[in-house]
């Protein structure tokens, strides 16, 4: 029996789908068994950011209406065997689904994957709802502005009344540069606010803009700053005992090298 | 100190507190502190000013988030923060055993004897009975003590909580 983890944030644009992606693709380079649940119908996104949109035959609402099997629906990933990804319909709106048939979903997922990763759509309505129906677990992304850490706040909150205890928290965009100047919220003044144990810190990198649009994650970028940060939180997820990445270290040597290529010039 | 925006009747109504309602999301396996009979004296009379006291106080034991209220006649103790986007509203007084950021109003059945205090008092808005105030503009500063809100003088001042100096309201 898997784990049905589902990744939320309340607010729209912090990374949702984007932790989805890299945790599930994260989790198959481990060796697990794998699928991607993307339940934000009409705004369907995670097949583009996993690169298998053209693949899409049947879709989540195909599932719950019982217009095909949850098998035909399951796309295989073109890099990992064991990764699988169920898209959500885009002809519909969330009202499609309901939170009860998402839990005999994620029933039946859970009985042939080791994990069960939902992407939670933005907002606290009908499409929340249904996303976190059927999950054990929550992971919840905030980015360090207040209005996100306001909306993680309401979300964890939601999660903590529908009995979905002890989330965890993602800071996604960090930037050290802006925390060391105080420009950018840090993370303990963050974890002070939600009071939730932290999963992991990913830095602001422009290679996620790259890797979203190509539909390649950047978990598998071995030069990656932010898929280095997700390949250690899938780590995590698994139950290894992985010490946060040295944003500030990192940000020395980076700042160093730009000195050095400054004098070079 | 916070300087008041507004005295004089609210431009909001809270009824008696037996009509206090709860909107607080809690879980099955918590009691519901409004039916629960709360901690101390289940007793009601007069108060100074002529409005119903009630002495009960509830007893809340977790972070109270954005968006989640807790409404209750009597006094409120919390342990734990509330977060910004969070309101308290009690009959009595408020004490937050943790970081007050959300906002907090005490004595919303009218009774201007009532106090909020915090460990670390920095409400979005604090409101005592019929006065409504916030933090000035601008000005973020973060306490490093616990403080006391109370009326004096027709104006909500906020000081140093001093266990022994503290006179409590008389009830």
């Amino acid at each position: 029996m898997g784990e049905v983890i589902v990744v939320t944030s309340g607010k729209g644009g912090v990374g949702k789908t984007t932790t989805t992606a890299n945790i599930g693709t994260g989790l198959a380079l481990l060796g697990h068994k794998v699928v991607l649940v993307d339940t934000d119908i009409g705004l369907r996104n995670l097949d583009v950011v996993m690169g298998l949109e053209n693949r899409i035959v049947y879709d989540i609402v195909d599932v719950t209406s019982g217009s095909c099997r949850l098998k035909q629906a399951l796309i295989k990933d073109k890099r990992f065997e064991d990764l699988f990804l169920l898209p959500a319909a885009q002809t519909k709106d969330k009202t499609a689904v309901s939170p009860q048939q998402m839990v005999e979903l994620c029933q039946q997922l859970k009985a042939d994957f080791d994990y069960v990763i939902i992407d939670c759509p933005a907002g606290i309505e009908q499409g929340f709802k249904n996303a976190i129906a059927g999950a054990e677990k929550a992971i919840v992304v905030t980015t360090p502005e207040v209005a996100a850490v306001r909306d993680a706040d309401r979300v964890i909150g939601l999660l903590e009344a529908a009995e979905l205890r002890e989330p965890k928290l993602i800071i996604n965009r960090i930037r050290p540069s802006m925390v060391k100047k105080g420009d950018m919220m840090d993370i303990d003044d963050m974890i002070d606010i939600l009071a939730i144990g932290l999963l992991g810190v990913v830095p602001e990198d422009e290679h996620i803009v790259i890797s979203t649009n190509r539909g390649e994650p950047a978990v598998l970028d071995k030069a990656s700053r932010a898929g280095e940060a997700y390949r250690n939180i899938s780590r995590r997820i698994a139950g290894e005992d992985v010490p946060l990445m040295d944003l500030e270290a990192n940000e020395g040597l980076m700042g160093r090298l730009r000195r050095l290529m400054g004098l070079a010039r | 100190m916070i300087s008041p925006q507004q005295s004089g009747q609210p431009s909001w109504q809270i009824g008696a507190p037996e009509e206090f309602s709860s909107s607080l999301h809690l879980s099955k396996s918590q009691p519901d502190p409004l039916r629960s009979e709360g901690i101390g004296r289940e007793r009601k009379e007069q108060g100074p000013n002529g409005v119903a006291m009630d002495y009960r106080t509830v007893l809340i034991q977790r972070t109270v988030r954005s968006g989640q209220s807790i409404r209750y006649p009597g006094n409120v103790v919390i342990m734990g923060d509330v977060n910004p986007g969070a309101e308290i509203i009690a009959g009595g007084n408020i004490i937050v055993m943790g970081n007050l950021r959300g906002m907090a109003h005490a004595g919303a059945s009218g009774n201007q004897n009532s106090v909020v205090a915090a460990f670390r008092l920095q409400p979005t808005q604090l409101r005592i009975a019929d006065h409504i105030t916030r933090a000035p503009d601008g000005e973020s500063v973060k306490p490093d003590q616990p403080e006391i809100a109370r009326i004096q003088n027709g104006v909500v001042v906020i000081e140093r909580y001093q266990p022994n100096s503290l006179r409590f309201p008389a009830f």
